[in-house]
C-alpha cells in the first residue's frame, strides 16, 4: 500500500535516521518536549515514529502530521547530539513526503501554495487586512493591535505588531547609492524578507541607511519574494518552494552578497540546495546563491570589517541596558554569534548584558506557533525569565519571526521591556 | 486492547490529556536505549501524584493489566518495555524537586525529575550528589534508583543504594508506603528500601525519593594515561588501588574509542595509544595536590607511555566529554552493537582484559570495550548485524562466552544496567538458586497478579 517512492524525500537524510541511538540525551535540551515532558515531543520519538512509517507500522494519519509538526527545528538537539544525528532533516523531508503522498492541508494550501508565492498580491491582501483591522478591531497600547482576519489566522489573540500603513518596497528606491565619499565599490542584493518589508519596514529602511552610509550600494531587487521556510519547511511542499527559490536566485543573479536581516530568511535560503536541489543545474545554482547569503551582522563584521566606532546608539537606547537573544537560524543553523556580540560590545553609549540562555529556543517557529500557540507561549516564557534576569531595558535581536514573538511575550507580561532589532538600535 | 472502560477509568484518575492512545504516542514509548526490543503498550499514562499512582495500580490490579513504571526510557537492559503490552506509567510529569536540606544533607525528589537538573540545583547550594550514570542528561532519580545505577564517581563514592535513605513507594495493590526517612543512620526493621532499590520496577513504584548528599569537593584535577598495552593498563588500575590511593573516577578508553572520537569530533588524542584510562582525583586542594603525584607515579611505573594533566577546568571538560561521547561512538559504529556490562573484581582486570583478547582470537569477532575500570565494570561490545542471523547467533555465542569469562573471575553479570530483558537468559546461571527461588516469592508475595513489569529479570516459567 505504501510504496517506497513515497519516502524519497526521507530516504535522503538515511544516515542521520540511522544515527540516532535513543540515549534520550535530546529530551534535556528540547524545548517542545521540557514544557510536554512526551516522547512524541523530542527528536528520539520523532524519529521513531519515522522508522515506524518506513516499516509500514504506522500510516500518514492526522495524529502523525500533528506530532510531526510539533517541533521548532531549533537544532538544539542536534548541536547536543554525541552521535550527530541530525532529525530536525528528518523531520523537514518527513513533511515533504506526506504533502507528496497527501497534499496539503488547508489552511496551508491556499496561503502558503498560492499567496506567498505572488508577493504582490500578498502585498494587498495584508493591506486589506490591515485596513480591516484598524476599522474592527480595538486599539491596544501603542502600535500594538489585536490581529485582524488574515493574520489572525496567526493570531489566536496574541499581541503583535500592526501591519505597516506603507510597505518597505513602497518606500525605498530600487537603487540605493553610497552616501559618502569613501566608496568601497561594493554592491550589495537587499532581501527584505516578508516580515520587514510588511511588518517592520524601519528596520529595511535602516539597513538601507547604514549600509549606503558606509560606502555601500544597496539594490533591492522588485523580483524578490518570500524566502520560503514556511511553504518547504514548515508545510513541506517542496515543489511551490523550489519555485520561490528559483525566484529568489534569478533576482539575485547579478550580485555577490545578498544581505538580509532575517536569520530565518538567510538561513532557510542557504537551505535550498540541501531540500530542494532536485536537479544538477539547481544544486549548482543553490550552492552559488547559498554561498552569497549574509546575515547583516555578519556583513558589517566579517566582510566590510567595520571599526567599533562605526556602531553607535540611537539617542532612545543612550544609557540603556541591552541584551541579546540569538535566533536559532543565525546560531545553529548559520553558526552566528560572536558578530552580533561583537557589535553590541563595541557601543560605547549602552551597557550591554548577556542573558542566561541567549541561545534558548523563543518558541515562535512560524507555523509551530500557529498551531501550537500554547506550547509556544510556554516556551517564550522561559525566554521572559532569562530576559528579566538581566534586568536589561532592550532585548535585541536578529530576526523579524523572534521580534515577532518576543513583542507578545514582553506585552503578555506587561513587561516595559523593548524589543528591537540590533539595526534598529543602531545610529 | 484494553477494554475502553478502562481507558475511560484511567482518564478519570490522570485527567484525559495525560492518557494517550494513540498509536503514534504508543509507538513512541515502546523502545528504550537498548538497540533489539521494542513492544508497543496499550496505552501510556502520566501521573503527576502518588495517589493518582495508587488508584492507576488498583483498577491495574483489579483487571490483571500488567503496568511497566518508566522514567525517561533510557535504560540499556530493555527495562522500561512493555514487552507484555498494558499500561506504561510513565513519571516523567513528577519533576518537583521538592526539598535540598544544607543543614541535614539531604534532599527529596519526585521520581521523574532529571539526573542533571537536580545536580544543577544541588550545585546552587554547593552541594554534590555522587551517583552519575553518564545518561543524567535524560534519566530520570526514579529510575536510577530502580536500576541503582552508579558511574565514573562511584569508585570512590558508591552506587545509588549508598545513597537513598527514604522512599515513597506505591504497591501492586495501591498502597502507598513509606520508607526509610530523613536521617543518615536508620536500623529499625528489615531494610525495605535495599529491596526497591534496583528492582526494576518489577516490585512497587517509586513516587519519592530521599537521598544523602555530600558537599562539593573543593578542588580536582584530571589525568589522562596513555598505555600501549591494554592489560597493562588494566593492571596500572589495580596498582593505584592497592597502594591505598582511591581517585574519583578511573575510566578506560580503547583504541576504537579513541580513533572514532578522533573522526568525529578532533581533538588530538593519539589514535596509535592502545587504550587509555582517564582519572580524576578530588578532595581538599592539598590532597588533591599529593594524590595525583602519587598516582602519576604508579601510572608511570605500570608503563603508561605519557601521562597528561589537564591544565585547567576546560581542559578536564574536554577529556570527560571525549568520555562520554564514547558510547555513541561505539553505538553508531555497526547495524547492530551488543554491549554488555559484565564486572569483575577490581585485581582481576588484567587478567579479564587478556581472556577478551582470546575470545576475540577464537570468535573472530573483533570486542571493543569502554567503562569504569575503576569499578572493575567494563562494556564489552561486539559489532553485527541482527538481520544476519547466523553471524548474529555467532555473536550471541560470543557473548556467553565473556559472561562466562567475567563470572569464572568472581564478576558479575551486570555491573549497572540491570538485567531487564537483555541478560534474563543468563540470570539463572549467574544466581545462586536458593537466592532465585527466595527473590521470586518475594515477587509473588508483593505483587501476587504479577502486574508490575512482568517478564523481566528471570525468565518465567513454561516460557
Ligand atoms: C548513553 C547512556 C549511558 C549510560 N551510562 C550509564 C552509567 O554510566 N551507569 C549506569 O548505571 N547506567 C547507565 N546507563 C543506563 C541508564 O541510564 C540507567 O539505567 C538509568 O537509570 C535509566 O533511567 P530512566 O529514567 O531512563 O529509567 P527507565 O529506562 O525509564 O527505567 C529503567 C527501569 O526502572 C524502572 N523504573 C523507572 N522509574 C521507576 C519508578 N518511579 N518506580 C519504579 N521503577 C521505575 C523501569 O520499570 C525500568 O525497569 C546509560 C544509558 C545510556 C543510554
Amino acid at each position: 500500500m505504501t510504496s517506497k517512492a513515497e519516502f524519497e524525500e526521507v530516504k535522503k537524510f538515511e544516515k542521520d535516521l540511522g544515527q540516532c541511538m535513543k540515549c534520550g540525551f535530546c529530551t534535556f535540551w528540547c524545548p517542545v518536549y521540557q514544557e510536554e515532558r512526551i516522547e512524541s515531543s523530542v527528536a528520539r520519538g520523532k524519529n521513531m515514529m519515522v522508522r515506524a512509517l518506513l516499516a509500514g507500522d504506522l500510516e500518514y494519519t492526522k495524529e502523525y502530521a500533528e506530532r510531526l509538526n510539533k517541533c521548532t527545528l531549533c537544532m538544539t538537539c542536534t548541536a547536543n547530539c554525541p552521535a550527530k544525528a541530525n532529525i530536525p532533516n528528518i523531520i523537514v523531508a518527513a513533511r515533504a513526503d506526506k504533502v507528496k503522498a497527501k497534499g496539503v492541508a488547508f489552511p496551508y494550501n491556499i496561503v502558503y501554495r498560492w499567496l506567498l508565492p505572488r508577493r504582490k498580491l500578498f502585498g494587498n491582501v495584508v493591506r486589506f487586512a490591515s485596513w480591516f483591522q484598524g476599522i474592527f478591531l480595538p486599539k491596544t497600547q501603542g502600535t500594538i493591535r489585536h490581529l485582524s482576519m488574515f493574520l489572525s489566522a496567526l493570531g489566536k489573540g496574541r499581541y503583535i505588531p500592526q501591519i505597516a500603513p506603507r510597505f518597505l518596497r513602497q518606500m525605498v528606491p530600487m537603487v540605493n547609492k553610497p552616501t559618502v565619499a569613501n566608496e568601497t565599490g561594493i554592491r550589495v542584493g537587499y532581501f527584505t524578507g516578508c516580515m520587514t518589508d510588511f511588518v517592520f519596514p524601519e528596520v529595511g529602511k535602516k539597513v538601507i541607511n547604514f549600509l549606503t552610509r558606509h560606502g555601500v550600494e544597496v539594490v533591492v531587487p522588485r523580483e524578490q519574494g518570500c524566502c520560503g521556510a514556511p511553504v518547504f519547511l514548515g508545510a513541506g511542499d517542496l515543489a511551490t518552494g523550489r519555485k520561490m527559490a528559483d525566484t529568489n536566485v534569478k533576482a539575485f543573479a547579478d550580485f555577490d552578497y545578498v544581505v538580509a536581516d532575517c536569520a530565518t530568511c538567510s538561513s532557510a535560503m542557504k537551505d535550498y540546495v540541501k531540500f530542494l536541489a532536485d536537479t544538477p543545474e539547481r544544486q549548482e545554482a543553490y550552492t552559488k546563491f547559498a554561498g552569497k547569503i549574509k546575515d547583516i551582522t555578519e556583513f558589517l563584521v566579517d566582510v566590510l570589517k567595520l571599526p567599533p566606532s562605526a556602531y553607535r546608539a540611537v539617542p532612545e537606547a543612550k544609557g540603556k541596558k541591552v541584551t541579546w537573544h540569538d535566533p536559532c537560524h543565525l546560531n545553529r543553523h548559520m553558526g552566528i554569534t560572536r558578530q552580533p556580540r561583537e557589535i553590541l560590545k563595541s557601543i560605547p553609549d549602552i551597557e550591554y548584558v548577556e542573558m542566561p540562555n541567549a541561545d534558548r529556543c523563543c518558541g515562535m517557529a512560524g507555523s509551530f506557533s500557529i498551531y501550537f500557540y500554547d506550547v509556544s507561549q510556554k516556551i517564550a516564557d522561559k525566554k521572559m525569565a532569562g530576559i528579566d534576569a538581566t534586568g536589561a531595558d532592550i532585548v535585541v535581536t536578529d530576526c523579524p519571526g523572534c521580534e515577532f514573538q518576543l513583542i507578545d511575550t514582553t506585552m503578555r507580561h506587561d513587561s516595559p521591556v523593548k524589543v528591537m532589532h540590533i539595526m534598529e538600535l543602531l545610529e | 486492547m484494553l477494554r475502553p472502560e478502562i481507558i475511560t477509568q484511567l482518564q478519570e484518575i490522570v485527567g484525559k490529556p495525560a492518557v494517550l492512545t494513540a498509536k503514534e504516542d504508543l509507538t513512541s514509548y515502546s523502545y528504550d536505549g537498548t538497540a533489539t526490543w521494542a513492544h508497543l503498550p496499550d496505552v501510556v499514562v502520566l501521573p503527576t501524584t502518588a495517589e493518582q499512582i495508587s488508584r492507576t495500580l488498583k483498577l491495574a490490579n483489579e483487571n490483571r493489566i500488567p503496568v511497566t513504571p518508566r522514567g525517561a526510557g533510557i535504560n540499556v537492559s530493555g527495562g522500561s518495555i512493555p514487552i507484555k503490552g498494558g499500561i506504561v506509567l510513565c513519571t516523567t510529569r513528577m519533576n518537583r524537586i521538592l526539598e535540598i536540606s544544607k543543614g541535614n544533607m539531604v534532599a527529596t525528589v519526585e521520581p521523574g525529575v532529571v539526573l542533571q537538573d537536580f545536580n544543577l540545583a544541588l550545585a546552587k547550594e554547593g552541594l554534590f550528589y555522587p551517583p552519575d550514570p553518564q545518561s543524567f542528561l535524560g534519566c530520570t532519580m526514579g529510575g536510577t534508583v530502580a536500576e541503582n545505577a552508579g558511574g565514573p564517581y562511584c569508585v570512590k563514592y558508591g552506587v545509588t543504594k549508598q545513597y537513598v535513605v527514604g522512599l515513597e513507594v506505591v504497591l501492586a495493590s495501591g498502597h502507598i508506603m513509606k520508607l526509610g526517612g530523613v536521617t543518615v543512620k536508620n536500623r529499625t526493621g528489615y531494610e525495605l528500601m535495599m529491596l526497591f532499590t534496583g528492582s526494576e520496577g518489577t516490585l512497587g513504584v517509586i513516587t519519592k525519593i530521599t537521598v544523602r548528599l555530600i558537599p562539593l569537593p573543593k578542588a580536582s584535577k584530571t589525568m589522562m594515561a596513555i598505555f600501549d598495552d591494554m592489560v597493562a593498563g588494566g593492571q596500572a588500575v589495580s596498582n593505584i588501588l592497592a597502594a591505598g590511593v582511591v581517585p574519583a573516577k578511573v575510566e578506560f578508553v580503547d583504541n576504537f574509542v579513541i580513533r572514532r572520537i578522533e573522526e568525529m569530533t578532533p581533538m588530538g588524542l593519539p589514535v596509535d595509544a592502545n587504550c587509555l584510562i582517564l582519572l580524576q582525583t578530588d578532595g581538599s586542594p592539598a590532597a588533591v595536590e599529593a594524590e595525583y603525584v602519587q598516582i602519576v607515579d604508579i601510572l608511570k611505573e605500570s608503563g603508561a607511555r605519557e601521562v597528561k594533566v589537564a591544565k585547567d577546568a576546560d581542559e578536564a571538560m574536554a577529556y570527560w566529554k571525549m568520555r562520554s561521547a564514547g558510547f555513541a561512538a561505539v553505538f553508531g559504529a555497526a547495524k547492530t552493537v551488543m554491549a554488555e556490562d559484565v564486572a569483575v573484581p577490581r585485581d582481576k582486570l588484567a587478567e579479564f582484559i587478556k581472556k577478551l583478547g582470546e575470545i576475540s582470537e577464537r570468535t573472530g569477532f573483533f570486542i571493543q570495550y569502554l567503562g569504569h575500570a575503576g569499578d572493575g565494570n567494563l562494556h564489552p561490545a561486539i559489532f553485527t548485524d541482527i538481520n544476519n542471523k547466523e553471524e548474529f547467533a555467532r555473536a550471541e555465542k560470543a557473548m556467553e562466552e565473556i559472561f562466562e569469562a567475567a563470572l569464572s573471575l568472581g564478576g558479575v553479570l551486570s555491573g549497572e544496567h540491570g538485567i531487564g530483558l537483555e541478560k534474563k537468559r543468563f540470570f539463572s546461571r549467574a544466581m545462586d538458586p536458593v537466592a532465585l527461588e527466595l527473590m521470586k516469592q518475594i515477587k509473588k508475595m508483593v505483587d501476587p497478579n504479577n502486574i508490575l513489569n512482568p517478564g523481566k529479570i528471570w525468565e518465567e516459567e513454561g516460557a
